[in-house]
This record gives C-alpha cells, sequence and structure tokens, in this order.
C-alpha cells in the first residue's frame, strides 16, 4: 500500500451505492430529515411562485385599465416572502444539522475503527496517510455531505417546480424553453469537471510551493555556504511559472464556461420573447405569463450550475469516501476468540475475585513461553523459524543483535501486537490466543526505543499507565525511576507541559517519565527497546538505577543497546536471522568468544568513546 | 519591528494594494473597461425586451423616450410586430458578444492578479534568502511559510475578485442609475429604499460571525491534533491498552468541532433568511409601486419589467458586499504581512567588495576576534590563532564552548564585531560575501539535504562535476556502496518521497558534497559525530591522503580524530584555554590529558575483560 495518498484519483462514474451506504449515516437523523425534505420543497415552491404573483399583479392591472385594490396581491407576496425567510432558516438549520451530525459520527467510527485494528495494519501506512485519512478524507466528505447535499437537494426542487410551472402555465412554450436544460447541464457538467481537475493541479503546485518554502528557510544556512541563491531562485521560478499556467487555465476555464452558459439562457429567454410574443398577438398568451416566462429561462442558470457542481464535487470526493468506508470495514485481525468473549461475558463483572482474570484463569503472570514459533510479516519474509524461549517470573531477558535480526519481533509477540504464523506463545502454560487480550495487555508495560509522550503535564502522561493514580503514587513512582529531581527541577514541576510529543524534555527525560509511566501500569510484563541516542553520562546512571526498580519481580525483556543494561540482565540472547545464536550472561558470553564478543568489542566501545568528552567537559 | 508595523498599517491600504499593482495596472484598465462595456450590454438587453412588450406586443406606446428609440432602432413597432424573432435573436447576439467580453475580464484580471501573485513569491523567496542568518535565527518560520502562501493567495484572490467585484458594483450602480433615472425617476428612488440596509447589514454580520470563523477553525485543528497524536503514539496507546481513554479523548474535541459548526451554521441561518426577507421586501415594493403607477397610467408594462431585471442584476452584488468588504479588509492585513518581511534589510555588502583571484591559498588569521552574545551562539571573547595554507586544526572544547560559533564567523553567517579574521592576508569583511563563501566547503553536524536526488545533492557542491566526480567524492566519504545499496542508487530521492537517512548517512553525503566542491578550506564541524568510529577512521585516513591539498578545521569529539591534526585549540567560555600539538597537550596538565588519560583507562578496562 505504498501509494502516493496525497491526491485522489478522478472518478469517471458516479459510484451511487457507495454514496448511498455514505447516506445510510443520516438514519440516526431522522427527525431532521422530515423539516429537510418540507423545507427543500417549500423553498422551491415559493421561489418559482413569485414569477406567478409578478404575474397575476401585472396581468390584472392591465385587465383593469385603472386603479386596482393591489392588496390581496401584496398579502400573498408578503406571505411568500416570510415563508420563504423561514423555509431558508429550517432548510439550514436541519440540512447543516444533518450534515455536521454525519460527519462527526464518521470521523468517531473511523478513530475507534483504528483504535482497534491490529499492528500489522499500521506496518505498510504510514501515520501520515492514516492521518490523512481521518482529517483531510473525513473533512472532504463532511464538506460534500453539508453543503453539498443542501446545494443539491434546493437547486433539484426548484429546477422542477420551474420546470412544472412553465408547462402548466403553456405547454408548447414550456417546453420549448425547457430544451435548453439539456446543453445546460452538458456544458455544466463538463466544464465543472475541467474545473476541479485544475483547481486540483493549483493546489497540488501550491502545496509545493509551501514546501519549497520550508526547504529554502530550513537549508537557508546550506544555500549560504554553498552560494545557491541564484540556482535556488531559479529552481524556485520554475514552480512559480507552472503555478502560475495553471491557475491561469483555471481561471480562462470559468471565463469560457459563464458565456456560454449566459448565452443559453439568453437562448430561453429569446424562444420566450419570440414564440410568447406570438401567442401573445394571436390571444393565446398573456402579457404577464409572457412576462413570467422570460422571467423562468434566466433562474435555470444558477440551480443547474449548482447541480452539476455537486454532482462533480462527488465524482471528485468518491476516492475519500472510498478509503472511508474502506477503513470502516476492516475488520480487525487480533482479537478475542468467539469461546474467550463467551467467557469474559461470563466473569468479566465487578464482583470477580481479584484473583481471577476478566477471562476466568487466575490473574497472575508466572511464566511467558515461546514454543516453536515461526512468523513472518506480510511480505511473507521469515522473520522468525522455530523460536522457543521460556521465561520465568524476576527474569530480565537482553536481546542483543543485529538490526533486522528479528529482536523487536520477538517482543511484538510478546505483547501479542501480532500474533505467531506458527507454533504459538503461552502464559502459564495456556495458549496466548485462549486468553482476553484487554487483559493480557493491560498487564504489559512497554517503554519504546522513540520514547513517546502526548502533549500535557508530566503529572498527566505519567498518569497515562494507570488513570485512577493517586498524585501520591505517580510521585512515588517517578521516585522509584529517579525521575523525580529532575520533574521538580523543572519549571512549573508536575505540572509542566511536556509539549507535542513530549519535545520540550530531553531524550533521557523522556525516558525517564515513560520508566514511570510503565511503573505506574505495575505491569507483570515489561518490554523495553532501549533508545540508542546518547544520553549524558549522569542521566545514564539515573535511568540504570530506575531500570533496577522496574525489573523487579517481573518479566523483561530489553533489546538492548547500552552495555549497562546488558550487564544487569539475567540472561543475554544474541539473535541472528529469528534464531538464538548464542545464550547466556555477559560473562559466560564474553568468555566463549563468539558473536556476542565481537559485538562487545566493536559496537559497545564506541558508546562508551562517544559519551566520554561530555562527562571530562 | 513594531514601529515598522504600526507605521505600515497607517499606510493607506487602497495606496498598498495600488503599489503592488506596478506593471499590471494596464491589464486592470483592460479588465475593467472590459467589464464595463459587458455591464452596458447586459442592461440594453433586457430593454429589448421591455420595448417589444410595450410596442409591439401591448401597444401601449410610452413617454419614455428610451424604449421608444430603441423600438425605433429595431425597425419599428410594426416591423417588430410581424418579425418577433428579430428582437430575440438580437438578446442572444448581445448576450454573446457580452459574454466575449466577460471572458476578456476574466482573462485580463486573472493574468494580471496571477501575475502580480507569482512575482510577489519570487520576490518573497529571493529576499528571504538574502536576509541575514541573525533574521532567521528569531522569525518562526511556519509564521513565514504562512506569510509567503496563506497570505499570497489571499491576496491574489482579492486581486482577481474583490477588486473587481467592487468595480463591478460601482459600474453597475453608475450605469444603471441614469438609465433607471431616464426611464423613471420615481421608480428609481422606489428602486433603492433598502440598498443601504442591504449592504450595511452585510457587512456588520460578518463582521459580527467573523470570531466564529476563526473558532470552527481552531476546533478542527483541535481534532487533527488528537487524531495526529493518537496515530504518532498509537504503540504507547497498545502498550497501555488505553483504546477507550483516546475514544473520550477525541470524543471531545469532535464534539467542540460539531457544536461549533452548528452554531456557525445556526448563525448563517439568521442571516441568509433575514437577508432573503429584505432583498424580497424590496423587490416586492418595485413591484406593487410599479404596478400601482400601470393602474394610475403612469408607467408601462415593459418599464416596470426593466427595473424588475435591472434589480434582480444589482441585488446580488450588493448582498455579497459586506462579504467583499470583509475579504478586501483581510488581503490589506496580509499585504501587511508581507511587507514586513520584504522590508527586512538584507545581507550587507562592503562599500567596494574585493573579489581575489580563485582559488585562494587558504590561509587563516584570526586576531583579537570577539563576537557578542546573542541567543543561539556562544559568544567569542579574543581569539587569535594562524592556520596556514594545507595545514589541520582541530577544535575540542564542552558544548556552549563557541565552536561553531567560530565556524559561522569564518563563514560570514554572522558578523563579527570587532578583532579581524584574515584569509590570505585580505581582511574577511571586506571581501564579497559570496566569494569568500565559496573558498569554504562545510559539514555541518546536522547536515540539510535538499529534497532532490541524493546524486544531485552531492552535485550541489560543483554543478558541473561529471557522474564519476560525484562517485569519486561518494567513494572518499565511505557512501558509495550505501548509495548503491539503494534500490534507485544515486537517483533515490532524498526525504519523505524516497529513502530516509540516518545521521551518519547524511553526514556522509554531505561530506562528499563538500569534498566535491574542492575550495581551498574544508570546515567539518563536529561532521562525524554519527558516523561510527570504524567508518570514521576510514574516512579521515582518505581525507589524510589527500593532506596538504587544503586547509581544514575540524571540530571534534573524538580523541582518535583529533590526534591528526596539525595543530589543536581547546576552547571554553570564547577563549582558547590551551593550544599546540597533540604531543605537546598530552605533556600539559589540562582538559586535554584528563580525556587522553580516561580514554586510555577505558582501553585498559576492555582489554582486561575481554581477555580470555
Amino acid at each position: 500500500m505504498k501509494d502516493e495518498p496525497q491526491e485522489d484519483v478522478f472518478s469517471d462514474k458516479l459510484d451511487l451505492n457507495l454514496w448511498a451506504r455514505v447516506f445510510r449515516h443520516a438514519l440516526p437523523y431522522q427527525r431532521l430529515l422530515v423539516p429537510l425534505a418540507i423545507s427543500a420543497v417549500a423553498i422551491a415552491v415559493v421561489d418559482a411562485s413569485f414569477a406567478l404573483v409578478t404575474r397575476w399583479a401585472v396581468d390584472d392591472v392591465v385587465k383593469a385599465g385603472n386603479v386596482l385594490n393591489l392588496w390581496p396581491h401584496i398579502a400573498v407576496y408578503g406571505f411568500l416572502a416570510f415563508s420563504l425567510a423561514v423555509g431558508v432558516w429550517v432548510f439550514i438549520n436541519s440540512a447543516g444539522g444533518l450534515s455536521n451530525n454525519m460527519s462527526h459520527d464518521i470521523r468517531e467510527e473511523c478513530f475507534k475503527r483504528i483504535q482497534e485494528l491490529e499492528f500489522a495494519y499500521f506496518d505498510h501506512r504510514p501515520t501520515g496517510w492514516l492521518i490523512s485519512r481521518l482529517t483531510s478524507d473525513c473533512d472532504k466528505l463532511a464538506r460534500i455531505i453539508a453543503w453539498g447535499t443542501l446545494d443539491l437537494v434546493w437547486a433539484v426542487c426548484l429546477v422542477f417546480m420551474i420546470a412544472i410551472i412553465l408547462v402548466v402555465l403553456h405547454p408548447v412554450l414550456g417546453l420549448l424553453v425547457l430544451s435548453v436544460v439539456p446543453p445546460l447541464i452538458f456544458v455544466s457538467a463538463i466544464f465543472q469537471k475541467k474545473l476541479l481537475l485544475s483547481s486540483r493541479d493549483t493546489r497540488k503546485f501550491n502545496s509545493m510551493i509551501t514546501a519549497s518554502f520550508a526547504e529554502a528557510l530550513q537549508g537557508l544556512r546550506t544555500t549560504k555556504t554553498l552560494v545557491r541563491e541564484q540556482d535556488n531562485l531559479r529552481e524556485f521560478q520554475g514552480l512559480s511559472s507552472q503555478m502560475y499556467g495553471v491557475s491561469i487555465q483555471n481561471a480562462l476555464q470559468s471565463a469560457v464556461y459563464i458565456p456560454i452558459v449566459l448565452t443559453l439562457g439568453s437562448v430561453a429567454a429569446g424562444i420566450a420573447l419570440w414564440r410568447g410574443g406570438a401567442g401573445v398577438i394571436d390571444g393565446s398568451l398573456t402579457l404577464g405569463t409572457l412576462v413570467a416566462f422570460i422571467f423562468y429561462a434566466g433562474q435555470f442558470f444558477n440551480p443547474i450550475n449548482q447541480i452539476a457542481q455537486v454532482l462533480v464535487q462527488m465524482q471528485g470526493a468518491q476516492a475519500a469516501g472510498e478509503r472511508v468506508l474502506s477503513l470502516l470495514a476492516t475488520v480487525p485481525g487480533i482479537g478475542d476468540s468467539e469461546e474467550v468473549g463467551a467467557k469474559l461475558k461470563l466473569w468479566d463483572t465487578p464482583d470477580r475475585p481479584a484473583d481471577i482474570a476478566p477471562d476466568g484463569h487466575p490473574a497472575g503472570i508466572e511464566n511467558l513461553e515461546f514454543s516453536h514459533v515461526d512468523f513472518s510479516y506480510s511480505d511473507g519474509e521469515p522473520v522468525l523459524k522455530d523460536f522457543n524461549l521460556t521465561v520465568q517470573s524476576g527474569q530480565t531477558i537482553a536481546l542483543v543483535g543485529a538490526s533486522g535480526g528479528g529482536k523487536s519481533t520477538i517482543v511484538n509477540l510478546a505483547a501479542r501486537f501480532y500474533e505467531p504464523t506458527g507454533g504459538k506463545i503461552l502464559v502459564n502454560g495456556h495458549d496466548l490466543r485462549d486468553r482476553g487480550l484487554a487483559w493480557y495487555q493491560s498487564n504489559l508495560g512497554i517503554v519504546l526505543q522513540g520514547p513517546h509522550l502526548f502533549s500535557g503535564s508530566v503529572r498527566e502522561n505519567i498518569r497515562y499507565g494507570r488513570l485512577e493514580a493517586t498524585d501520591e503514587e505517580i510521585e512515588a513512582a517517578a521516585r522509584s525511576v529517579n525521575a523525580d529531581d529532575f520533574i521538580r527541577a523543572l519549571e512549573s514541576g508536575y505540572h509542566t507541559d511536556v509539549g507535542e510529543g513530549g519535545n520540550r524534555l530531553s531524550t533521557g527525560q523522556k525516558q525517564l517519565v515513560s520508566f514511570a509511566r510503565a511503573l505506574l501500569a505495575n505491569p507483570r510484563i515489561f518490554i523495553m527497546d532501549e533508545a540508542t541516542s546518547s544520553i549524558d553520562t549522569e542521566t545514564e546512571q539515573l535511568i540504570q538505577q530506575g531500570l533496577k526498580a522496574i525489573f523487579q519481580g517481573r518479566i523483561s525483556f530489553v533489546i538492548a543497546h547500552r552495555l549497562s543494561t546488558i550487564r544487569t540482565a539475567d540472561r543475554i540472547l544474541v539473535i541472528d536471522k529469528g534464531r538464538i545464536i548464542e545464550s547466556g550472561t555477559h560473562q559466560e558470553l564474553l568468555a566463549s568468544n563468539g558473536h556476542y564478543h565481537a559485538l562487545y568489542t566493536h559496537q559497545f566501545q564506541q558508546e562508551r568513546e562517544a559519551n566520554l568528552f561530555e562527562s571530562v567537559g | 519591528m513594531a514601529t515598522r508595523q504600526t507605521t505600515e498599517t497607517n499606510t493607506a491600504p487602497l495606496a498598498l494594494l495600488w503599489q503592488q499593482m506596478r506593471g499590471f495596472r494596464g491589464k486592470y484598465a483592460w479588465a475593467i473597461a472590459a467589464l464595463f462595456v459587458f455591464t452596458a450590454i447586459n442592461y440594453v438587453t433586457p430593454l429589448i425586451a421591455s420595448a417589444t412588450i410595450d410596442f409591439a406586443l401591448a401597444q401601449k406606446p410610452d413617454e419614455s423616450r428610451l424604449t421608444t428609440r430603441i423600438i425605433g432602432l429595431m425597425g419599428g413597432a410594426d416591423f417588430v410586430k410581424e418579425r418577433l424573432w428579430f428582437p430575440a435573436l438580437l438578446m442572444v447576439l448581445l448576450t454573446i458578444i457580452a459574454g466575449g467580453f466577460s471572458y476578456l475580464k476574466g482573462r485580463f484580471a486573472a493574468e494580471a492578479s496571477d501575475g502580480i501573485a507569482r512575482r510577489l513569491k519570487d520576490r518573497l523567496y529571493d529576499h528571504l534568502q538574502r536576509l541575514p542568518a541573525r533574521y532567521h535565527d528569531r522569525a518562526e518560520t511556519g509564521d513565514l511559510i504562512q506569510r509567503c502562501t496563506s497570505d499570497v493567495e489571499t491576496l491574489r484572490l482579492a486581486l482577481a475578485s474583490q477588486v473587481v467585484d467592487v468595480s463591478n458594483a460601482v459600474l453597475l450602480l453608475l450605469t444603471a442609475l441614469p438609465i433607471m433615472i431616464l426611464l423613471d425617476g420615481r421608480m428609481t428612488l422606489v428602486s433603492f429604499v433598502l440598498v443601504g440596509p442591504i449592504i450595511a447589514f452585510g457587512y456588520v454580520y460578518i463582521g459580527k460571525v467573523k470570531h466564529l470563523f476563526a473558532e470552527v477553525a481552531e476546533s478542527e485543528g483541535q481534532v487533527t491534533r488528537v487524531v495526529q497524536e493518537n496515530l504518532t503514539g498509537l504503540r504507547v496507546v497498545r502498550a497501555f491498552a488505553r483504546q477507550d481513554f483516546e475514544i473520550a479523548k477525541f470524543a471531545e474535541p469532535n464534539k467542540l468541532y460539531r457544536d461549533r459548526s452548528l452554531k456557525l451554521l445556526h448563525l448563517m441561518a439568521w442571516y441568509w433568511s433575514t437577508s432573503d426577507l429584505i432583498v424580497l421586501i424590496q423587490q416586492g415594493i418595485v413591484l406593487f409601486t410599479g404596478a400601482f403607477f400601470i393602474s394610475q397610467g403612469t408607467l408601462t408594462v415593459g418599464t416596470l419589467f426593466a427595473f424588475i431585471m435591472f434589480l434582480n442584476m444589482l441585488l446580488w452584488p450588493v448582498r455579497q458586499m459586506g462579504r467583499t468588504l470583509t475579504d478586501l479588509g483581510k488581503s490589506v492585513v496580509a499585504l501587511n504581512r508581507m511587507g514586513e518581511i520584504l522590508s527586512e534589510p538584507e545581507e550587507s555588502a562592503p562599500q567596494n567588495p574585493a573579489t581575489p583571484p580563485s582559488p585562494a591559498l587558504g590561509k587563516i588569521e584570526v586576531t583579537d576576534l570577539v563576537f557578542g552574545h546573542t541567543d543561539e551562539n556562544a559568544a567569542i571573547n579574543g581569539i587569535s590563532f594562524t592556520v596556514e595554507p594545507g595545514e589541520t586544526l582541530a577544535i575540542l572544547g564542552p558544548s556552549g564552548a563557541g565552536k561553531s560559533t567560530m565556524m559561522h564567523l569564518l563563514l560570514r553567517l554572522y558578523d563579527y564585531s570587532s578583532g579581524s579574521i584574515k584569509f590570505d592576508g585580505r581582511e574577511l569583511g571586506d571581501l564579497d560575501r559570496q566569494w569568500a563563501r565559496s573558498q569554504f566547503s562545510v559539514v555541518m553536524q546536522e547536515p540539510f539535504l535538499f529534497s532532490k536526488t541524493i546524486g544531485d545533492n552531492i552535485r550541489l557542491g560543483r554543478g558541473a562535476a561529471e557522474n564519476e566526480e560525484i562517485r569519486e567524492a561518494a567513494r572518499l566519504a565511505d557512501i558509495h556502496d550505501t548509495i548503491n545499496g539503494f534500490p534507485s542508487g544515486y537517483s533515490t530521492l532524498v526525504g519523505e518521497r524516497g529513502v530516509t537517512l540516518s545521521g551518519g548517512q547524511r553526514q556522509r553525503v554531505a561530506l562528499a558534497r563538500a569534498l566535491l566542491q574542492d575550495t581551498p578550506v574544508l570546515l567539518l564541524d563536529d561532521a562525524l559525530s554519527a558516523v561510527d568510529a570504524e567508518t570514521e577512521s576510514t574516512i579521515l585516513e582518505a581525507l589524510r591522503s589527500r593532506h596538504g591539498r587544503r586547509t581544514t578545521l575540524v571540530i571534534a569529539h573524538r580523541l582518535s580524530t583529533l590526534a591528526h591534526a596539525d595543530k589543536v585549540i581547546v576552547l571554553d567560555k570564547g577563549r582558547i584555554i590551551q593550544h599546540g600539538t597533540h604531543a605537546e597537550l598530552a605533556e600539559q596538565d589540562g582538559l586535554y590529558r584528563r580525556l587522553w588519560t580516561i580514554q586510555n583507562a577505558l582501553e585498559n578496562e576492555m582489554l582486561a575483560e575481554t581477555a580470555p
């Protein structure tokens, strides 16, 4: 799925089935549908009736030949004007209410679905891609649902109303005038599509220009030192000329389109005047009817233009709609089986004994076993082959080895983010698939390589580990991992806002906070992917002490990069090509003078050297 | 900056707009002329129908000279009555002609506004590149980008549509008034009763709901932020099984976004229904006053028809006027924001910049150099040293000692406050800035690569370089094999659309770029920090084999790098605290020896541990 998600393919056909599925989201809002339908029809009827009142007044005045009592006409006109205003008010409120609620619901459903989907789903979908699904696609869809439908309903009702009135007033002349409608629709559809495509081009170039500005600013020093100002400007001018080109093209398209439509409108008016005038002369038509006809002829342009525009926008938004709906239709690949579900129903009650898990098994986690586990990602390349490992509570396992060897896969399987493609993983001797997923994962504490914090205070971030924790418990956890001192030294202590992604803290600080968060969760299984970036010696020591507090009495997996961490592990596994090639303690492995020895002398030595300078300076 | 902002805001907005239109005013004149013709024809067209109705059909000849004239021009009432297709055809033809002018208007207005926008963007881009590094240290990138893109777009829209819209409305009024007065003075008066209130209502209303638009946009941003955070922190969410918590966290802004949109919509519903009502009342007043006059015999049906048509034409732009004026206000703000950038002074140039013949020898003499403190740069407090052509100088010191600042001063990214830097015996400040820069090649700790292919990134060092030379530079920087390992080799794009290079890979690509430049002086600002020690020594070995070819200044942390320099200076707090060769410094008491001792101790420890 490494497609380019930025711009949509333009669908040639309107997929009615798709739109029907989108509009199924309107069903919960039936109370809005009734006023919407009534007001839409009412507006169209009233809008189309004004010319009739004009005709009525003109005909009466002409007939009367002298001063006429106009009050009845004025009363009807006033009533219509007032009804129209009320209709517009009801229409906008109900259509807007409907569409805003629909897009709210679609966004919420998408978000929920994203939370349920298994990890494999995210492997080949970059974060940016998913973000645009939930934001720009949903917005695009929402805009169509909101304003598109609003315009469409209004325009269709109006066109139908006018057509009916014309035919009723004078069938032959009515049909004659209506004959310009098909070409009008045709021309509008063609041009609206052209306009949509060229404005999409404009947007594309616009975002390229934005990127170009961003690059110019970020690379400013490089530009200056390479003396590239002229070359950069030349490249930029190439881009801005292309932008100029497509923008002009877009403007010219609408410059051509409007006169064509106006001309078609005048043809309709001309027909009305020519044939209608003849009708007046031979007495088959009143003067008022003629005036009404000429008015109506001019009224087609707007609604038909709207219809064409909305239909074309729907074609353009179809790809967005498809992606959103397909996201909603994706079934999570990892979840509780039916049997587990049944057990959960039985046992997941508030009065369940503390030593029983919600899935009916005993609550503790004593050991974890990989039994003949095979695994491959969706590309089919095997990562683990017949992998075996048993870990008891209280043990710390350090995983070392070249990247791509399968270390991350092992911890991802241990966390049940993925499931083995062969063999099984057993917890307390039971297949992991027979245990409740939510229960199991709530027993995990995970610290990732790039420690991610959410924007918010330090306190809120630690509390993420256990939502009901008290402030005291949070601070105690921070103290255990040696994070308390630095947190108190921050400008607002525990209330300090860590910024987006925690970026106001250093990597080391973020790691300490994520330790506190993991410790607060009091997990049975602790998993850590150690950060590779160098941290100053002082923080490094704090981290090591913090880790000791965490490792106590749990099953711990560490993808280790630091010598100090590796040394404290009970067992070091050297992983290569999906297999354990060496296993033992630091001393044992060094003594055996194998892979670990080589790794140690090459890789870890550099780490020490790199940190040396800061410790002295 | 604050003072300038106020002065510029005080400049009349229209004058500012007028200034930007320079060079395109002719096009605008044509656009407005075309618009004028278009409008005029549009007024005549209904009059044809009007005259036909009155003279040929109703046969109630009016006193009005205008319609009498028109029917006369069409060949008289009887002629038209016999050939009703003639006025119909005339209407269509006139519309086609009007359409031609409408096209011309659209074309000229687009060419002018897009031309102005393009020129502005080019100017902004060029100007930003030439602003001093000091300006960019303070400026916020996001804000600058917004000014250069969406502010320009706001202005472009104003120039393309609002300026034309306002001219259109004014022209409509100016042309309609005389025609309408000629037709019937009383009806003209009646037609304009509510025009003022309509404009005022729109203007006041849009002004009032403006902040709501901002609020909706803001909560939309909040929704995006939560989604973004959730997805980037997806693993953390799963790690703590916090899905429900996240769903609840999302529900809040999602609901707020909906509710604010609904609130805005609710207000818009009042706006549209009320303004519809006012417009309808205005039309009703014309219709019934007209009907009353007809029944009195002082107005014809045709004239009433013409008035209704005119009113329809006038009311739409009038209704839009409130929004148009608001948008025009926005574009003035946008213009001011761009003006702020353009009025910043560019990098200063000396009076008569010297450009000695290239290549320079590469001798650097620094004497009593002082550089004041700014936010981002460590100060330099009187530094003196000399590097002979071809020599390697290593600079060592804790972070904040002023090492990078020293490099930046050599590159003239900043201007030193006192003391002197002599380059080949000439004061650096008297040389042409760009010439001086072209004598240095530099690799920074976090080098910037452009979103081009890897090959093109290296080629930036020397545009005329052969492919083989690029490969050679890449080999020297020990990145050739890595590049060949990428699916598209040297044609692999750097960045989001291609490969994401690791820190060490970026450093090596930048090194290849610098080596390709082949300048007299090479500056390495902690340039191999992310490269592992083994690779680093390979690279340094390769550089050393070309020793003597160029002057090299290197900032490094690894002692292995420092040991091979001709000279080492140790900086602390902007001063030189130690200087000499590696051998000399290893003997002296001080920072350098302390480092050396610890490194040796570490090696011994490792030896002991790994001993069988």
